[in-house]
């Protein structure tokens, strides 16, 4: 029963999902204004070297064919697919001739270690501490932590992670400004790399966390203020009901599930990466790399790194379908 | 009327919601000078219109306010044991006590009064639990399984969740769960409100069977006069904030003395007669913006001078009680009586 009418539907939405986001994103850079081979050919002029006209025809075609945009773009999507299913997603156009994936796995572990920490960490305390505070609002204390963070939620990003970055990094130099680890040091399982990391991942780290943090905290609070008011924490407070048992299985219980499906999809953004952070913070991750992918054109990588970003997110979604109601019996596989 | 009877008195009962606006303070004057005896062994009806302030006077008797919601005077004192108990002068925990245990409570609207992700026997279990030391979750199991039972409910419905069972059901499950310790005053707000007629009937014989059964004292509020009719042995009539008439029901029906309860009782329809019914005149009043002397008198079809100078103080004609100036001359006051 669950299986067929419910299941296999949703994964057929699942797949088709998956199929028409990365159809989207084959055509959509090659409607965009840059064209990979002319910029690869700008690229060699710009380094001083005379191409002499009779070749740059010759080597268009060259490159034209070896970045695989020879053909219809019917013809292309053909191929894409038929190369899709062996894994492959073709080579960098601008780091020729590394395969995508290898630039890909490379990027990976810096942003998911930066993104999975932060994210999980300030939505464990945004939540914690905005419901409790919720469930206080009238305390002075969560007063103050509310105007805290009403002050810090709205501070645009970038204006954050720079000041951040001038602050700490260079009038203070407590923190590295730039990079993953530091230049030259081979990756390695030693204390004194990992502290490494540590400590050139805590500026962005920090500026994710804590506006993140900021976010999950006000939405967590204003929930937990809106179940409070609710019939059934009210009438378990006439009946008696101790306390803490209505903080947890009244209040937070509720407050929770909203939460839930919002933690899921945060996790399944981290694969598209933290544009802004990567880029202010110079961090070898995924969102350096999409930026750099973008402004050349680089279709291949392009594809790549958003065709896993929607493979992350329509899981995430899909598993939040299938477990979400173990937590709210009112949510019916149908 | 016997003081040994009495378990429930009030003496010029004041709750006020206090607001803060812009510019000062509002004062919504909810409860406003409320003296009730509530007798053992009775099912006490309070009737009045919507926003006459009903519901806060339950919450009031309940000790179950929140700001803005104030007690500005009066006390609500209970006997219990042999001695007199100030709701107000307990302390937190001692209050948690009398609930559900001594007195309990059966909210307005019981569609949304259960945790939509607990099964019913859970929120049985929480009550139990919290009222009830050294049992465990089996014994707490069969305790709500022979209580329900016992007063004629499906055992399936402590396995539903609360958006599985009916409208009407789960206000039976709520009315079921009040009387779950056998508490001695069970207080019941608009229970059959927004339940169709056939419906209603259930619920109410379940209220009578519970009473009946734990000899009890049930405070009913509602605005359905034909309720009242068939429930309460005794009914006060509010109005703004206050009782205008109390007597027992029969004689109510019989010999409504205050203009207002003869508009509500004239209300009602009657075998064979197809006329058409008339209501009182007018609006009620904004509690928050009280006429002077007796509240009632504009929208009252037999206002003399005097009700809109004074308030009338409410006297006692043997078993009856009202407020209105037509009557001032036939009693005694109410301080003289109760006293």
């Amino acid at each position: 029963m669950f299986i067929r009418n419910y299941l296999i539907p949703r994964l057929l939405q699942y797949f088709l999902v998956i199929f028409l986001g990365i159809t989207i994103v084959f055509f959509i850079p090659r409607m965009a204004p840059t064209n990979p081979v002319e910029r690869t050919i700008a690229e060699i002029r710009s380094r001083g070297t005379y191409l002499d006209p009779a070749y740059v025809q010759q080597m268009v075609d060259a490159l034209t064919e070896m970045y695989g945009l020879s053909g219809s773009w019917l013809q292309q999507y053909k191929d894409f697919w038929v190369r899709l299913s062996t894994g492959d997603f073709g080579v960098s156009f601008f780091q020729f001739p590394t395969p995508v994936m290898t630039l890909i796995k490379r990027a990976l572990p810096w942003t998911v270690g930066l993104l999975f920490t932060t994210t999980v960490f300030s939505w464990l305390f945004g939540n914690i501490v905005g419901g409790i505070a919720g469930y206080a609002h009238n305390r002075r204390w969560s007063k103050l932590l509310d105007g805290i963070m009403m002050f810090i939620r709205p501070i645009p990003y970038y204006v954050f992670a720079l000041g951040l970055l001038i602050l700490f990094g260079y009038v203070y130099r407590k923190f590295p400004i730039a990079g993953g680890a530091s230049i030259g040091r081979t990756p390695s399982f030693t204390l004194s790399y990992i502290l490494d990391v540590l400590r050139h991942a805590f500026l962005p780290a920090t500026s994710l966390a804590v506006l993140g943090a900021a976010s999950w905290f006000q939405t967590s609070k204003l929930i937990v203020q809106n179940v409070n008011a609710e019939d059934f924490v009210q009438y378990a407070q006439l009946g008696g009901v101790k306390e803490s048992r209505i903080i947890f299985r009244y209040i937070i219980r509720n407050a929770m599930l909203p939460q839930i499906t919002n933690l899921a999809l945060s996790l399944g953004q981290i694969l598209s990466g933290a544009l802004i952070t990567e880029i202010v913070f110079s961090y070898p991750g995924l969102g350096n790399l999409l930026y750099s992918a973008i402004s050349t054109g680089d279709y291949n990588l392009i594809m790549g790194i958003i065709s896993l970003s929607i493979v992350a997110i329509t899981t995430l979604v899909l598993i939040v379908d299938l477990v979400y109601p173990l937590f709210d019996p009112r949510i019916r596989y149908k | 009327m016997q003081d040994g009877d009495v378990v429930l008195r009030t003496d010029n009962l004041r709750a006020h919601y206090v607001l803060d606006i812009p510019g000062g303070q509002k004062v919504v004057r909810a409860v406003d000078g409320v003296s009730l005896q509530i007798r053992r062994n009775e099912i006490y009806g309070i009737a009045g219109e919507s926003g006459c302030g009903k519901t806060t006077l339950m919450k009031t008797l309940y000790a179950a306010i929140n700001r803005p919601l104030r007690l500005v005077s009066g006390s609500v004192l209970y006997a219990k044991d042999g001695q007199e108990l100030d709701v107000y002068a307990l302390r937190k925990r001692e209050l948690r006590g009398l609930r559900w245990r001594y007195m309990a409570y059966v909210p307005q609207g019981a569609m949304s009064i259960f945790n939509p992700v607990m099964k019913i026997k859970e929120t049985y279990r929480d009550f139990l639990s919290s009222h009830l030391k050294g049992k465990t979750a089996a014994e707490m199991f069969e305790i709500a399984k022979d209580h329900i039972d016992k007063l004629g409910l499906p055992i399936s419905i402590l396995e539903a969740y609360p958006h599985q069972l009916s409208g009407g059901m789960r206000q039976r499950v709520a009315i079921a769960l009040a009387a779950l310790l056998r508490p001695s005053v069970i207080f019941a707000d608009e229970p059959t409100t927004a339940l169709d007629v056939v419906v209603q009937r259930g619920v109410v014989q379940l209220l009578k069977d519970i009473q009946a059964d734990l000899h009890n004292t049930i405070i009913l509020v509602t605005h359905d006069m034909g309720i009242h009719a068939n429930v309460t042995d005794r009914l006060a009539i509010m109005y703004a904030g206050r009782i205008i008439e109390e007597a027992p029901t029969v004689e109510i029906f019989r010999n409504p003395l205050h203009p207002y309860t003869q508009f509500l009782i004239n209300s009602l329809p009657q075998f064979g007669d197809a006329g058409q019914r008339v209501s009182a005149p007018g609006q009620p009043p904004s509690l928050a913006d009280l006429p002077s002397g007796c509240a009632f008198h504009p929208r009252c079809p037999k206002a003399m001078p005097i009700c809109r100078e004074l308030r009338p103080d409410t006297i006692v004609i043997g078993e009856h009680r009202a407020a209105c100036w037509l009557h001032a001359e036939r009693g005694t006051a109410q301080d003289a009586a109760y006293s």
